[in-house]
């Protein structure tokens, strides 16, 4: 039967030799003049949230948690999002789609954002409260562990996320970074000789490359789940007195792949409007794209429900105070926001077909979502971090709604400055599709007649 | 390579229906031990309702016991279905082919058997009438909507409709397959059943689109179903070890492990009972594998989370309830067979493409996970229960009486008798999705390698 195969079909697809100068000669890669007025542009947003996190220090000093909930639920944030952002580079993968390829790259360039999360994560050292607070222990994962394991480990755990998302970055690039080296030049070339100096595609370094891209891999998403417990757990969980949520980790986690294919999402839109990769990116990728946004976008609201029916129907005084402080008391305004924007919406758009299929809908959705998600860390790390009293046995009181002061806008602006600067600066170097990825792709997908229609034939290799 | 052989549709239909319109020599042997089994258990029910409750090992402060545990199990078991059929057809994946009815079936069998449970755990069955219609108007005593137990019977009812709607909508084309190629009074059953099924394209069109949006129908029911079943004992505050907002997320994933597992199980009795090597092939057992170990995974990371927030509060019952589901005798001896056989010792195995391709591993493999899942459910049960009341000093008093192993028995042989009752009428694998298959896989060569491929609409 399979014989009905009649023909290949017309292949309007790149060269090898086309992809190559393409992906390693793509605009994007340009310092051209509008680059540099970016870089310019996000480069004084940055300055100005370090100019903002300076003066919150002169006003309100280290020790006043409450005035720092928002910069938390900033950390909260970057770890969501550009820390969510290169899974997807790895669950695909698994599951042999061949529609990821053009994309990987792109959601790999996130590892870069997460040098100003690991910054950004020091401060945090000094505002989070040790376990052990006059002679009183706080209910925490640590049980009977020194007073700053929460410190230690929730640092090394960023830092070590950041390292492997880093190494996952540097080893998927070393082939292009070889490609630039041999047909580059200036200054790209000089930083590919350093970066991949000895890489020149024997059977052995492709071995190898691929079994060190697995073990990252895996190692990334063990990192990804243990700082998201950790850091769901530390610095927020232990703050609420007597709050006990066994999902809440997980749904830390979740909300972050949302917004890390949120992210991705929106950082393909623009590579193919802008980047001169639209020959490699389109409808496929970001049909699919949606596909994974409505699922998870779907999971936000059961991982949600599963919390808060239990919250609800126990009917306690406790949780009633838990109900509060997240959901309908003082950040009712933020609760009401995820509810839309991270579910509502991507659930009643992205159910269309029309929505779906569409490089715009799925855009605009990502830039909802990401909003959503802002929100939710707003709500969720805000309210526990103004709590008064965090080593009572129960919550008893809820505390009044403190909105972000003047500092806190700046540094706001300074975080979305400082990602966009360093996703920037890292394209300079690494091309934001994947060379490789592109050509593997073409060597094991055809086109061909069946019949007399079109289809693709897609190689499924062990 | 791929595996398999190219085989024509006259070869197809003659060896995918030798179950439906011949007999195999063990299967009436095979169905007269099950029904005899089927019998018992009936007899077994009726002495239990004659005598009460009481012949059961359950007792203050333990009422939830083994039937409830078998409940949830076979709810668990159901997953099975909508994973393998309709999130693999939602995503493409073409060696799901062969299992998808299997799936299917043993969905709604399993359902079937669950929704049993409750109706014999009642003891007085009659009075589950009074759930649906309030005896005592004139006291205003109502069912109480805020339970969960009051959600269940409509989250799997639900599912139970959904399912058979999905089973019958892909059975359509192989019922007309089967009306062309009987006569008599088979002939006119099929030919009722088939709905006028004549294969033309538009037919073909609203069988596919059917398919694709009961599939996409069925996931949040299929998602819920397991998670109101969890929510039977995460809103309990009053029991240690069950209140849990982990739990909905937790059950399903474990669902999802128990019912992939049993379709191995069943794919591998497939293959050996009605010699369908042809087209159920180490590859789908390697691919299932491979999906188990991601699940599995998951699973077990899940669990984690459940103790170790359990402990959290470091409150005293809590702690004692763990000490004793853990370490003391008897739970401390089920919970390391629960751990070695849901986890260690199949996913361990299931790392070796050897294991993943040998059809008799990956057979024992699964029968361990579900031994171990059926384990893990009695864990969450019946030690928390046993320690319900701090004044009790009857702890660790239940134990299933000769009754409640009657009736798990029942419930296996029941699930089996029917499945081998189906494929006596209807074709275990679908036609039409092994004509596909062959239609759709092929090969392809790069180089001086030969790939497995597939063939894909262009978008």
């Amino acid at each position: 039967m399979a014989s009905r195969i009649t023909a290949a079909a017309h292949d309007d697809r790149p060269t090898f030799q086309e992809a190559a100068v393409d992906i390693v000669n793509a605009p994007s890669t340009a310092l051209s003049s509008t680059t540099a007025r970016w870089f310019l542009i996000l480069g004084a947003m940055f300055v100005l949230g370090v100019v903002g996190f300076v003066l919150k220090i002169v006003d309100a000093g280290m020790d006043d948690r409450a005035s720092w909930g928002y910069y938390v639920a900033m950390v909260s944030f970057l770890l969501s999002t550009a820390a969510g952002a290169p899974m997807l580079s790895i669950a695909p993968v698994l599951a042999k789609a061949n529609w990821i390829r053009p994309v990987m790259r792109i959601s790999q360039l996130f590892s870069a954002i997460g040098v100003l999360t690991a910054i950004m994560s020091i401060p945090l050292i000094f505002l989070l409260p040790p376990l052990v607070e006059d002679e009183v222990r706080r209910r925490s994962i640590w049980f009977g562990s020194p007073a700053y394991f929460p410190h230690m480990w929730d640092t090394i755990a960023i830092f070590g996320l950041v390292f492997i998302g880093l190494a996952l970055l540097w080893s998927s690039s070393l082939p292009d970074l070889a490609a630039i080296r041999e047909n580059g030049g200036g200054r790209r070339q000089k930083w590919a000789r350093r970066l991949a100096p000895g890489f020149i595609g024997t059977w052995g370094q492709w071995k190898a490359l691929k079994m060190r891209m697995g073990v990252l891999s895996a190692f990334y998403f063990l990192f990804l789940v243990f700082t998201h417990v950790l850091f769901a757990s530390d610095y927020i969980h232990a703050l609420v007195p007597g709050y006990k949520d066994a999902i809440f980790p997980m749904y830390h986690a979740l909300t972050s792949l949302q917004a890390g294919v949120a992210s991705v999402i929106l950082a393909t839109y623009f590579f193919w409007k802008y980047g001169g990769f639209d020959r490699y990116i389109g409808i496929n990728q970001m049909w699919n794209l949606a596909k994974l946004q409505f699922a998870l976008s779907l999971l936000w609201f059961y991982f949600f429900f599963s919390a808060w029916i239990v919250f609800w129907y126990s009917r306690t005084p406790q949780n009633e105070k838990v109900i509060e402080l997240f959901d309908h008391g003082p950040y009712m305004w933020a609760f009401l926001g995820t509810l839309f924007f991270s579910f509502i919406i991507p659930m009643w758009t992205l159910m269309w077909n029309f929505i779906r299929v569409s490089m715009r809908g799925p855009t605009i959705l990502a830039v909802v979502i990401i909003f959503g998600t802002l929100l939710d860390r707003v709500r969720l790390t805000v309210g526990p971090w103004s709590i008064e009293d965090i080593n009572e046995k129960f919550l008893t009181e809820i505390p009044e709604t403190v909105w972000p002061d003047l500092w806190d806008i700046f540094m706001f602006i300074g975080m979305f400055g400082g990602a966009a600067f360093l996703f920037l600066l890292v394209t300079r170097l690494v091309p934001a599709v994947s060379l490789w990825e592109i050509q593997q792709s073409r060597l094991i997908s055809k086109p061909a007649m069946y019949m007399r229609g079109e289809v693709e034939i897609v190689g499924k290799p062990d | 390579m791929r595996q398999g052989r190219q085989l024509d549709e006259i070869r197809i239909n003659k060896e995918l229906l030798n179950g439906a319109l011949e007999t195999p020599a063990w299967w009436k042997w095979a169905v007269l031990i099950l029904f005899t089994i089927v019998i018992s258990g009936f007899v077994v029910f009726g002495i239990q309702t004659n005598k009460g409750l009481g012949v059961t090992g359950l007792s203050r402060p333990v009422f939830w016991g083994a039937y409830i545990t078998t409940f949830v199990f076979w709810v668990g078991i159901s997953h099975a279905g909508i994973m393998i059929s309709a999130i693999l057809r939602l995503t493409q994946a073409e060696w799901r082919r062969p299992v998808t009815r299997a799936a299917e079936l043993l969905t709604v069998f399993s359902l079937l058997t669950a929704l049993s449970f409750p109706v014999i755990h009642a003891g007085r069955p009659w009075r589950i009438i009074y759930w649906i219609f309030p005896y005592d108007f004139a006291r205003g005593l109502w069912p109480n909507v805020r339970s969960p137990l009051v959600w269940d019977p409509a989250a799997i009812g639900t599912y139970l409709t959904g399912s058979t709607l999905f089973l019958y909508v892909a059975l359509l084309p192989d019922l007309g397959v089967l009306r062309d190629r009987t006569t008599g009074w088979k002939h006119a059953m099929y030919g009722a059943l088939s709905l006028g099924w004549r294969g033309n394209p538009r037919q073909w069109r609203l069988q596919t689109v059917a398919g694709v949006l009961l599939s996409a129908l069925m996931l949040p029911i299929f998602v819920s179903v397991h998670s109101i079943v969890s929510w039977d004992f995460a809103v309990t505050p009053g029991v240690e070890g069950w209140n849990s907002t982990i739990f909905a997320p937790y059950f399903v994933i474990g669902a999802v492990h128990s019912g992939v597992s049993a379709v191995v199980t069943m794919m591998a009795l497939m293959r050996w009972l009605w010699k369908w090597d042809n087209f159920i092939r180490p590859e789908h057992f390697d691919a299932l594998a491979r999906l188990l170990i991601v699940v599995a995974v998951a699973w077990f990371g899940f669990t984690i989370v459940e103790i170790l927030f359990s402990l959290y509060t470091l409150e005293g019952p809590e702690l004692a309830f763990r000490d004793m589901q853990i370490f003391q005798w008897p739970w401390a001896g089920l919970f390391v067979v629960f751990l070695l056989t849901g986890f260690f010792i199949p996913v361990t195995m299931w790392l070796f493409k050897g294991v993943r391709n040998s059809i008799a591993l990956m057979f024992w493999t699964s029968i361990l996970v579900n031994i171990g899942m059926w384990l893990e459910r009695f864990l969450i049960v019946v030690p928390a229960l046993a320690r319900k009341q701090p004044f009790v000093y009857t702890w660790g008093s239940y134990q299933p009486s000769i009754v409640e192993f009657a009736m798990m028995a029942w419930s296996f042989a029941f699930v089996s008798m029917n499945m081998l009752l189906f494929a006596r009428f209807f074709p275990l694998i679908p036609l039409f999705e092994s004509k596909e298959a062959m239609i759709f896989t092929t090969e392809m060569k790069i180089g001086r390698t030969t790939i497995p491929a597939v063939l894909r609409e262009q978008e």
